[in-house]
Protein backbone atom coordinates (compact mmCIF):
# COMPACT_ATOMS: atom_id res chain seq x y z
CA UNK A 1 0.00 0.00 0.00
CA UNK A 2 3.01 2.20 1.03
CA UNK A 3 4.58 1.57 -2.18
CA UNK A 4 1.79 2.05 -4.40
CA UNK A 5 1.36 5.54 -2.95
CA UNK A 6 5.46 6.57 -3.31
CA UNK A 7 4.84 4.54 -6.31
CA UNK A 8 2.48 6.89 -7.18
CA UNK A 9 3.37 10.12 -5.97
CA UNK A 10 6.76 9.61 -7.31
CA UNK A 11 4.62 9.07 -11.06
CA UNK A 12 2.90 12.35 -10.50
CA UNK A 13 5.82 14.43 -10.18
CA UNK A 14 7.40 12.82 -12.69
CA UNK A 15 4.59 13.56 -15.34
CA UNK A 16 4.65 17.75 -14.16
CA UNK A 17 8.43 17.99 -14.29
CA UNK A 18 8.13 16.15 -17.95
CA UNK A 19 5.14 18.48 -19.10
CA UNK A 20 6.83 21.31 -17.52
CA UNK A 21 9.63 20.66 -20.15
CA UNK A 22 7.28 20.14 -22.59
CA UNK A 23 5.45 23.10 -22.57
CA UNK A 24 8.38 25.03 -22.02
CA UNK A 25 9.90 23.79 -25.35
CA UNK A 26 6.20 24.40 -27.07
CA UNK A 27 5.15 27.67 -25.72
CA UNK A 28 7.44 30.22 -27.22
CA UNK A 29 6.58 28.53 -30.96
CA UNK A 30 2.91 28.38 -30.34
CA UNK A 31 2.90 31.83 -29.21
CA UNK A 32 4.88 32.92 -31.99
CA UNK A 33 3.04 30.58 -34.80
CA UNK A 34 -0.21 32.41 -33.29
CA UNK A 35 0.28 35.64 -33.43
CA UNK A 36 0.84 36.22 -36.74
CA UNK A 37 -2.23 36.95 -38.53
CA UNK A 38 -2.22 34.71 -41.49
CA UNK A 39 -2.37 37.38 -44.13
CA UNK A 40 1.10 38.29 -43.08
CA UNK A 41 2.33 34.77 -43.43
CA UNK A 42 0.78 34.53 -46.94
CA UNK A 43 2.40 38.12 -47.90
CA UNK A 44 5.88 36.73 -46.41
CA UNK A 45 5.49 33.47 -48.57
CA UNK A 46 5.04 35.86 -51.61
CA UNK A 47 7.80 37.86 -50.60
CA UNK A 48 10.60 36.72 -53.32
CA UNK A 49 13.38 37.84 -51.48
CA UNK A 50 12.16 35.34 -48.50
CA UNK A 51 11.21 32.62 -50.96
CA UNK A 52 14.66 32.63 -52.40
CA UNK A 53 16.49 32.96 -49.04
CA UNK A 54 14.18 29.88 -48.16
CA UNK A 55 15.49 27.81 -50.94
CA UNK A 56 18.95 28.86 -51.19
CA UNK A 57 19.43 28.28 -47.69
CA UNK A 58 17.49 24.10 -47.99
CA UNK A 59 19.77 23.90 -51.64
CA UNK A 60 22.84 24.67 -48.89
CA UNK A 61 22.38 22.68 -46.48
CA UNK A 62 21.31 19.42 -47.86
CA UNK A 63 24.40 19.91 -50.38
CA UNK A 64 26.63 19.94 -47.60
CA UNK A 65 25.04 17.35 -45.77
CA UNK A 66 25.49 15.14 -48.89
CA UNK A 67 28.53 15.68 -49.43
CA UNK A 68 30.06 15.76 -45.63
CA UNK A 69 28.17 12.28 -45.81
CA UNK A 70 30.98 10.67 -47.98
CA UNK A 71 33.77 11.74 -44.84
CA UNK A 72 31.63 12.04 -42.03
CA UNK A 73 29.82 8.12 -42.13
CA UNK A 74 33.29 6.24 -42.87
CA UNK A 75 34.69 8.02 -40.06
CA UNK A 76 31.69 6.84 -37.63
CA UNK A 77 32.12 3.23 -39.15
CA UNK A 78 35.57 3.56 -37.75
CA UNK A 79 34.83 4.99 -34.57
CA UNK A 80 32.04 2.82 -33.79
CA UNK A 81 34.17 -0.48 -35.35
CA UNK A 82 38.08 0.12 -34.46
CA UNK A 83 39.91 0.64 -31.21
CA UNK A 84 43.15 2.64 -31.71
CA UNK A 85 45.99 4.93 -30.11
CA UNK A 86 44.40 8.27 -29.67
CA UNK A 87 40.59 7.43 -30.55
CA UNK A 88 39.21 9.35 -27.63
CA UNK A 89 41.26 12.70 -29.08
CA UNK A 90 39.58 11.79 -31.94
CA UNK A 91 35.85 11.64 -30.76
CA UNK A 92 36.53 14.93 -28.66
CA UNK A 93 37.80 16.46 -31.73
CA UNK A 94 34.76 15.52 -33.38
CA UNK A 95 32.15 16.58 -30.54
CA UNK A 96 33.75 20.00 -30.58
CA UNK A 97 31.66 22.07 -32.77
CA UNK A 98 28.94 21.11 -30.52
CA UNK A 99 30.70 23.09 -27.58
CA UNK A 100 32.02 25.82 -29.07
CA UNK A 101 30.44 28.86 -29.47
CA UNK A 102 29.20 29.13 -32.93
CA UNK A 103 30.48 32.73 -33.32
CA UNK A 104 33.68 31.55 -32.11
CA UNK A 105 33.57 29.14 -35.24
CA UNK A 106 32.54 31.58 -37.64
CA UNK A 107 35.74 33.84 -36.26
CA UNK A 108 37.58 30.17 -36.42
CA UNK A 109 36.03 29.36 -40.02
CA UNK A 110 37.12 32.98 -41.38
CA UNK A 111 40.17 32.97 -40.38
CA UNK A 112 41.09 29.67 -42.57
CA UNK A 113 39.14 30.88 -45.51
CA UNK A 114 39.83 34.52 -45.65
CA UNK A 115 41.88 36.51 -48.62
CA UNK A 116 45.12 35.91 -47.41
CA UNK A 117 44.99 32.47 -46.14
CA UNK A 118 46.36 29.42 -48.45
CA UNK A 119 43.02 28.21 -48.90
CA UNK A 120 41.94 32.11 -49.60
CA UNK A 121 44.48 32.05 -51.93
CA UNK A 122 43.85 28.96 -53.38
CA UNK A 123 40.42 29.75 -54.25
CA UNK A 124 41.71 33.01 -55.91
CA UNK A 125 43.63 32.35 -58.19
CA UNK A 126 40.40 30.05 -59.73
CA UNK A 127 38.48 33.08 -59.54
CA UNK A 128 36.82 32.30 -56.41
CA UNK A 129 36.33 34.64 -53.42
CA UNK A 130 35.40 32.13 -50.15
CA UNK A 131 33.98 34.88 -48.12
CA UNK A 132 30.30 35.96 -48.24
CA UNK A 133 29.75 33.17 -50.86
CA UNK A 134 27.20 29.81 -50.73
CA UNK A 135 30.84 27.55 -50.31
CA UNK A 136 31.62 29.76 -46.98
CA UNK A 137 27.75 29.41 -45.78
CA UNK A 138 28.54 25.14 -46.87
CA UNK A 139 31.78 25.24 -44.96
CA UNK A 140 30.11 26.78 -41.90
CA UNK A 141 27.19 24.85 -41.86
CA UNK A 142 29.20 21.57 -41.87
CA UNK A 143 31.55 22.81 -38.89
CA UNK A 144 28.46 23.04 -36.32
CA UNK A 145 26.10 20.43 -37.79
CA UNK A 146 28.63 17.16 -38.59
CA UNK A 147 28.84 15.93 -35.65
CA UNK A 148 25.29 14.71 -35.50
CA UNK A 149 25.42 12.67 -38.46
CA UNK A 150 28.53 11.32 -37.55
CA UNK A 151 27.08 10.61 -34.19
CA UNK A 152 23.99 9.25 -35.15
CA UNK A 153 25.92 7.00 -38.20
CA UNK A 154 28.39 5.85 -34.89
CA UNK A 155 25.63 5.01 -33.12
CA UNK A 156 23.85 2.80 -35.99
CA UNK A 157 27.44 1.27 -36.68
CA UNK A 158 27.92 -0.26 -33.04
CA UNK A 159 24.88 -1.77 -32.68
CA UNK A 160 25.41 -4.05 -35.62
CA UNK A 161 26.85 -7.35 -33.93
CA UNK A 162 30.59 -7.40 -35.45
CA UNK A 163 29.41 -11.61 -36.02
CA UNK A 164 27.40 -10.37 -38.88
CA UNK A 165 30.14 -8.61 -40.62
CA UNK A 166 32.56 -11.47 -39.31
CA UNK A 167 30.36 -14.10 -41.54
CA UNK A 168 30.24 -11.64 -44.49
CA UNK A 169 33.79 -11.92 -44.69
CA UNK A 170 34.34 -15.25 -44.51
CA UNK A 171 31.19 -15.63 -46.93
CA UNK A 172 33.94 -13.72 -49.45
CA UNK A 173 33.12 -10.43 -48.98
CA UNK A 174 36.20 -8.02 -48.70
CA UNK A 175 35.71 -5.28 -46.01
CA UNK A 176 34.30 -2.70 -48.35
CA UNK A 177 31.79 -5.11 -50.01
CA UNK A 178 30.41 -5.77 -46.42
CA UNK A 179 29.92 -2.19 -45.22
CA UNK A 180 28.14 -1.80 -48.89
CA UNK A 181 26.03 -4.84 -48.62
CA UNK A 182 25.47 -5.55 -44.87
CA UNK A 183 26.67 -2.53 -42.43
CA UNK A 184 25.21 0.68 -44.42
CA UNK A 185 21.66 -0.79 -45.15
CA UNK A 186 21.81 -1.94 -41.44
CA UNK A 187 23.03 1.61 -39.96
CA UNK A 188 20.30 3.06 -42.92
CA UNK A 189 17.89 4.23 -39.86
CA UNK A 190 20.46 6.05 -37.72
CA UNK A 191 22.24 7.64 -40.80
CA UNK A 192 19.18 8.99 -41.89
CA UNK A 193 18.56 10.42 -39.10
CA UNK A 194 21.52 11.63 -38.78
CA UNK A 195 21.63 13.11 -42.27
CA UNK A 196 18.68 14.95 -41.32
CA UNK A 197 19.71 15.86 -38.15
CA UNK A 198 22.67 17.87 -39.77
CA UNK A 199 20.92 18.96 -42.79
CA UNK A 200 17.77 20.82 -40.31
CA UNK A 201 20.64 21.92 -37.81
CA UNK A 202 22.72 23.76 -40.97
CA UNK A 203 19.21 24.78 -41.98
CA UNK A 204 19.02 27.15 -39.00
CA UNK A 205 22.51 27.66 -37.97
CA UNK A 206 23.10 31.97 -37.61
CA UNK A 207 26.24 32.42 -35.81
CA UNK A 208 28.74 31.09 -37.57
CA UNK A 209 27.44 31.79 -40.77
CA UNK A 210 26.70 35.68 -40.41
CA UNK A 211 30.34 36.37 -39.66
CA UNK A 212 31.45 34.65 -42.94
CA UNK A 213 28.57 35.11 -44.89
CA UNK A 214 25.98 38.24 -43.89
CA UNK A 215 25.07 37.79 -48.00
CA UNK A 216 24.09 36.31 -49.44
CA UNK A 217 21.73 35.46 -46.92
CA UNK A 218 20.35 32.38 -45.63
CA UNK A 219 16.60 32.06 -43.54
CA UNK A 220 18.52 32.70 -40.39
CA UNK A 221 19.61 35.57 -41.10
CA UNK A 222 17.35 37.26 -42.68
CA UNK A 223 15.32 36.73 -39.91
CA UNK A 224 17.61 38.89 -37.98
CA UNK A 225 18.44 41.61 -40.30
CA UNK A 226 14.63 41.63 -40.87
CA UNK A 227 14.11 42.01 -36.95
CA UNK A 228 17.37 44.50 -36.74
CA UNK A 229 15.71 46.97 -40.08
CA UNK A 230 12.40 46.81 -39.10
CA UNK A 231 11.58 44.88 -35.89
CA UNK A 232 9.95 42.51 -34.14
CA UNK A 233 6.66 41.74 -36.24
CA UNK A 234 8.62 42.13 -39.56
CA UNK A 235 10.70 38.91 -38.57
CA UNK A 236 7.82 36.49 -36.96
CA UNK A 237 6.51 35.70 -40.74
CA UNK A 238 9.79 34.38 -41.32
CA UNK A 239 10.42 32.69 -38.39
CA UNK A 240 7.01 31.02 -38.81
CA UNK A 241 7.47 29.92 -41.73
CA UNK A 242 11.34 28.48 -40.82
CA UNK A 243 9.86 26.40 -38.09
CA UNK A 244 7.11 25.04 -40.14
CA UNK A 245 9.49 24.08 -42.70
CA UNK A 246 11.97 22.53 -39.76
CA UNK A 247 8.80 20.87 -38.39
CA UNK A 248 7.52 19.19 -41.30
CA UNK A 249 11.26 17.79 -42.17
CA UNK A 250 10.94 15.99 -38.42
CA UNK A 251 7.89 15.02 -39.08
CA UNK A 252 8.60 13.38 -42.29
CA UNK A 253 11.73 11.54 -40.87
CA UNK A 254 9.43 10.29 -37.97
CA UNK A 255 7.12 8.82 -41.13
CA UNK A 256 10.01 7.25 -42.94
CA UNK A 257 11.39 5.68 -39.35
CA UNK A 258 8.29 4.49 -39.14
CA UNK A 259 7.81 2.71 -42.37
CA UNK A 260 11.50 1.29 -42.40
CA UNK A 261 10.97 -2.16 -40.10
CA UNK A 262 13.43 -3.41 -38.02
CA UNK A 263 13.81 -6.83 -39.22
CA UNK B 1 43.79 -31.23 -45.62
CA UNK B 2 44.16 -28.44 -43.03
CA UNK B 3 47.13 -28.24 -40.73
CA UNK B 4 47.66 -26.38 -38.30
CA UNK B 5 51.56 -26.06 -37.75
CA UNK B 6 52.36 -24.55 -34.52
CA UNK B 7 49.92 -22.35 -33.88
CA UNK B 8 49.65 -20.02 -31.07
CA UNK B 9 47.64 -17.06 -30.29
CA UNK B 10 47.83 -14.78 -27.18
CA UNK B 11 45.61 -11.51 -26.17
CA UNK B 12 45.73 -10.05 -22.51
CA UNK B 13 45.80 -12.87 -20.23
CA UNK B 14 44.35 -15.62 -22.85
CA UNK B 15 47.08 -17.54 -24.48
CA UNK B 16 46.33 -20.53 -27.10
CA UNK B 17 48.90 -23.15 -28.14
CA UNK B 18 51.52 -24.28 -29.48
CA UNK B 19 49.10 -26.24 -31.49
CA UNK B 20 49.41 -28.39 -34.06
CA UNK B 21 46.72 -30.25 -35.92
CA UNK B 22 46.27 -32.22 -38.95
CA UNK B 23 42.84 -32.57 -40.59
CA UNK B 24 42.35 -35.08 -43.55
CA UNK B 25 40.19 -33.78 -46.49
CA UNK B 26 36.56 -34.69 -46.14
CA UNK B 27 37.17 -35.23 -42.31
CA UNK B 28 34.62 -34.64 -39.74
CA UNK B 29 36.57 -33.55 -36.67
CA UNK B 30 35.11 -32.70 -33.75
CA UNK B 31 36.69 -30.33 -31.11
CA UNK B 32 36.08 -30.02 -26.76
CA UNK B 33 36.94 -28.60 -24.61
CA UNK B 34 36.81 -26.72 -21.25
CA UNK B 35 34.89 -23.13 -21.34
CA UNK B 36 37.61 -20.54 -22.12
CA UNK B 37 39.88 -23.06 -23.53
CA UNK B 38 40.02 -21.27 -26.75
CA UNK B 39 37.85 -23.59 -29.00
CA UNK B 40 35.84 -20.69 -30.85
CA UNK B 41 39.19 -18.47 -30.77
CA UNK B 42 41.18 -21.37 -32.56
CA UNK B 43 38.00 -21.56 -35.55
CA UNK B 44 38.41 -17.55 -35.81
CA UNK B 45 42.07 -18.05 -36.30
CA UNK B 46 41.26 -20.58 -38.91
CA UNK B 47 38.94 -18.24 -40.87
CA UNK B 48 41.28 -15.35 -40.38
CA UNK B 49 39.29 -13.06 -38.42
CA UNK B 50 42.08 -13.45 -35.85
CA UNK B 51 45.65 -13.53 -36.36
CA UNK B 52 48.02 -16.06 -34.85
CA UNK B 53 50.45 -14.93 -33.30
CA UNK B 54 52.95 -17.79 -34.33
CA UNK B 55 52.86 -20.88 -36.73
CA UNK B 56 51.46 -21.39 -40.24
CA UNK B 57 47.77 -22.36 -41.45
CA UNK B 58 48.15 -24.83 -44.73
CA UNK B 59 44.66 -25.40 -46.40
CA UNK B 60 44.90 -27.83 -49.77
CA UNK B 61 48.46 -27.86 -49.54
CA UNK B 62 48.13 -23.42 -49.65
CA UNK B 63 49.62 -21.66 -47.03
CA UNK B 64 46.60 -19.10 -45.91
CA UNK B 65 48.38 -17.55 -42.39
CA UNK B 66 48.40 -14.35 -43.95
CA UNK B 67 45.45 -14.54 -46.27
CA UNK B 68 42.13 -12.23 -45.46
CA UNK B 69 39.20 -14.13 -44.46
CA UNK B 70 37.62 -13.56 -47.59
CA UNK B 71 39.98 -15.52 -49.96
CA UNK B 72 40.35 -18.92 -47.80
CA UNK B 73 37.45 -20.77 -48.87
CA UNK B 74 36.86 -21.39 -45.55
CA UNK B 75 32.77 -20.77 -44.00
CA UNK B 76 31.75 -20.55 -40.47
CA UNK B 77 28.38 -20.81 -38.81
CA UNK B 78 28.60 -18.78 -35.64
CA UNK B 79 26.36 -20.46 -32.12
CA UNK B 80 23.83 -17.59 -32.75
CA UNK B 81 24.08 -18.00 -36.76
CA UNK B 82 24.94 -14.54 -37.36
CA UNK B 83 22.49 -14.10 -40.43
CA UNK B 84 21.73 -11.20 -42.52
CA UNK B 85 18.84 -9.29 -40.70
CA UNK B 86 18.33 -6.80 -43.65
CA UNK B 87 18.19 -10.03 -46.58
CA UNK B 88 15.57 -12.55 -46.57
CA UNK B 89 16.46 -16.02 -46.18
CA UNK B 90 17.04 -16.61 -50.02
CA UNK B 91 18.97 -13.62 -50.00
CA UNK B 92 21.04 -14.67 -46.88
CA UNK B 93 22.05 -17.86 -49.17
CA UNK B 94 22.66 -16.25 -52.60
CA UNK B 95 24.72 -13.76 -50.63
CA UNK B 96 28.27 -16.08 -51.42
CA UNK B 97 27.22 -16.98 -54.49
CA UNK B 98 26.24 -13.33 -55.71
CA UNK B 99 29.95 -12.36 -54.36
CA UNK B 100 31.79 -15.09 -56.78
CA UNK B 101 29.37 -14.01 -59.66
CA UNK B 102 27.47 -16.76 -59.96
CA UNK B 103 24.81 -16.31 -62.83
CA UNK B 104 21.14 -15.83 -61.44
CA UNK B 105 19.99 -19.29 -63.69
CA UNK B 106 22.48 -21.21 -61.64
CA UNK B 107 22.12 -19.33 -58.25
CA UNK B 108 18.07 -20.38 -58.40
CA UNK B 109 19.49 -23.80 -59.07
CA UNK B 110 21.27 -24.48 -56.33
CA UNK B 111 19.93 -22.50 -53.90
CA UNK B 112 16.67 -24.59 -54.78
CA UNK B 113 18.07 -28.03 -54.87
CA UNK B 114 20.17 -27.24 -50.96
CA UNK B 115 16.97 -26.03 -49.66
CA UNK B 116 15.17 -28.61 -50.10
CA UNK B 117 17.78 -31.40 -48.65
CA UNK B 118 17.97 -28.78 -45.76
CA UNK B 119 14.08 -28.60 -45.52
CA UNK B 120 13.93 -24.72 -46.09
CA UNK B 121 12.07 -24.06 -48.98
CA UNK B 122 9.34 -22.44 -47.92
CA UNK B 123 11.08 -20.09 -45.49
CA UNK B 124 12.99 -18.98 -48.35
CA UNK B 125 11.13 -15.09 -48.68
CA UNK B 126 10.80 -15.04 -44.71
CA UNK B 127 13.23 -12.40 -42.96
CA UNK B 128 15.69 -13.88 -40.31
CA UNK B 129 13.94 -11.80 -37.27
CA UNK B 130 9.99 -14.87 -38.19
CA UNK B 131 12.62 -17.74 -38.13
CA UNK B 132 12.96 -20.44 -35.23
CA UNK B 133 16.05 -21.29 -33.71
CA UNK B 134 15.99 -24.65 -35.87
CA UNK B 135 15.27 -22.61 -38.56
CA UNK B 136 17.25 -19.84 -38.29
CA UNK B 137 20.37 -22.95 -38.18
CA UNK B 138 19.27 -24.50 -41.54
CA UNK B 139 19.71 -21.15 -42.90
CA UNK B 140 22.82 -20.63 -41.51
CA UNK B 141 24.34 -23.75 -42.65
CA UNK B 142 22.86 -23.68 -46.39
CA UNK B 143 24.52 -20.33 -46.50
CA UNK B 144 27.78 -21.70 -45.58
CA UNK B 145 28.17 -24.37 -47.88
CA UNK B 146 26.29 -23.04 -51.09
CA UNK B 147 29.54 -22.63 -52.47
CA UNK B 148 30.77 -25.51 -51.26
CA UNK B 149 33.90 -24.37 -49.02
CA UNK B 150 37.06 -26.11 -48.87
CA UNK B 151 36.53 -25.88 -44.90
CA UNK B 152 33.67 -25.52 -42.95
CA UNK B 153 33.89 -24.05 -38.97
CA UNK B 154 30.92 -25.43 -36.84
CA UNK B 155 30.91 -23.21 -34.02
CA UNK B 156 28.52 -24.54 -30.61
CA UNK B 157 25.65 -25.29 -33.47
CA UNK B 158 23.52 -27.44 -31.60
CA UNK B 159 23.78 -25.15 -27.89
CA UNK B 160 20.86 -22.79 -28.79
CA UNK B 161 18.37 -25.40 -30.02
CA UNK B 162 16.32 -27.39 -27.34
CA UNK B 163 15.96 -31.24 -26.89
CA UNK B 164 14.09 -32.20 -30.11
CA UNK B 165 15.30 -29.69 -32.40
CA UNK B 166 18.57 -31.14 -31.64
CA UNK B 167 17.55 -34.40 -33.03
CA UNK B 168 16.18 -32.79 -36.19
CA UNK B 169 19.97 -30.71 -36.45
CA UNK B 170 21.84 -33.77 -36.07
CA UNK B 171 20.35 -35.18 -38.77
CA UNK B 172 20.65 -32.46 -40.91
CA UNK B 173 24.41 -31.91 -39.94
CA UNK B 174 24.62 -35.80 -40.64
CA UNK B 175 23.01 -34.81 -44.12
CA UNK B 176 26.30 -31.99 -44.53
CA UNK B 177 28.73 -34.52 -43.66
CA UNK B 178 27.42 -36.79 -46.35
CA UNK B 179 28.18 -33.76 -49.04
CA UNK B 180 32.05 -34.12 -48.17
CA UNK B 181 32.96 -30.74 -46.78
CA UNK B 182 36.01 -31.18 -44.51
CA UNK B 183 34.36 -29.76 -41.38
CA UNK B 184 35.52 -28.97 -37.41
CA UNK B 185 32.62 -29.26 -34.78
CA UNK B 186 33.03 -26.82 -31.89
CA UNK B 187 30.97 -28.23 -29.05
CA UNK B 188 30.59 -28.90 -25.26
CA UNK B 189 28.33 -31.88 -25.60
CA UNK B 190 30.13 -35.09 -26.34
CA UNK B 191 27.62 -37.32 -26.75
CA UNK B 192 26.24 -35.17 -29.56
CA UNK B 193 29.53 -34.64 -31.56
CA UNK B 194 30.37 -38.57 -31.16
CA UNK B 195 27.32 -39.33 -33.32
CA UNK B 196 28.73 -37.20 -36.51
CA UNK B 197 32.53 -36.65 -36.05
CA UNK B 198 35.10 -39.04 -37.72
CA UNK B 199 37.62 -37.89 -35.07
CA UNK B 200 37.89 -35.67 -32.23
CA UNK B 201 40.15 -33.82 -30.87
CA UNK B 202 40.40 -32.30 -26.53
CA UNK B 203 41.62 -28.96 -26.60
Amino acid sequence: MCYNKQYNLSKIIFLIAGSLVLLFILSPIIGMTLSVKAPYLFDTINDVQVRETIIRTIIISFTTTLIASFFAIPLAYILAKYTFPLKRIVETIVDIPIVIPHSAAGIAILGFISRDTPLGKLAQSIGLNLVDSPIAIGIAMAFVSVPYLISCSKDAFASIPDKIEKAAYTLGASPLKTFITISLPLAKRGIITGFVMMFARGMSEFGAIVIVAYHPMTAPVLIFDRFNSFGLEYAKPIAVILVLIAMMIFFLLRYYQGKIKDR
Amino acid sequence: MLILDNIEYKIDNFSLGPLNISIEKGEYLALFGASGSGKSTLLEIISGIRKPKKGRIILNNRDITNIAPQKRDISIVFQDYALFPNMTVFENIAYPLKIRKIDKQKMDENINELSQKLKIETLLKRYPLNLSGGEKQRVALSRAIIHKPSLLLLDEPLSALDQDLRVEAIDILRQIKSFGITTIHVSHNKEEAKELASSILYL
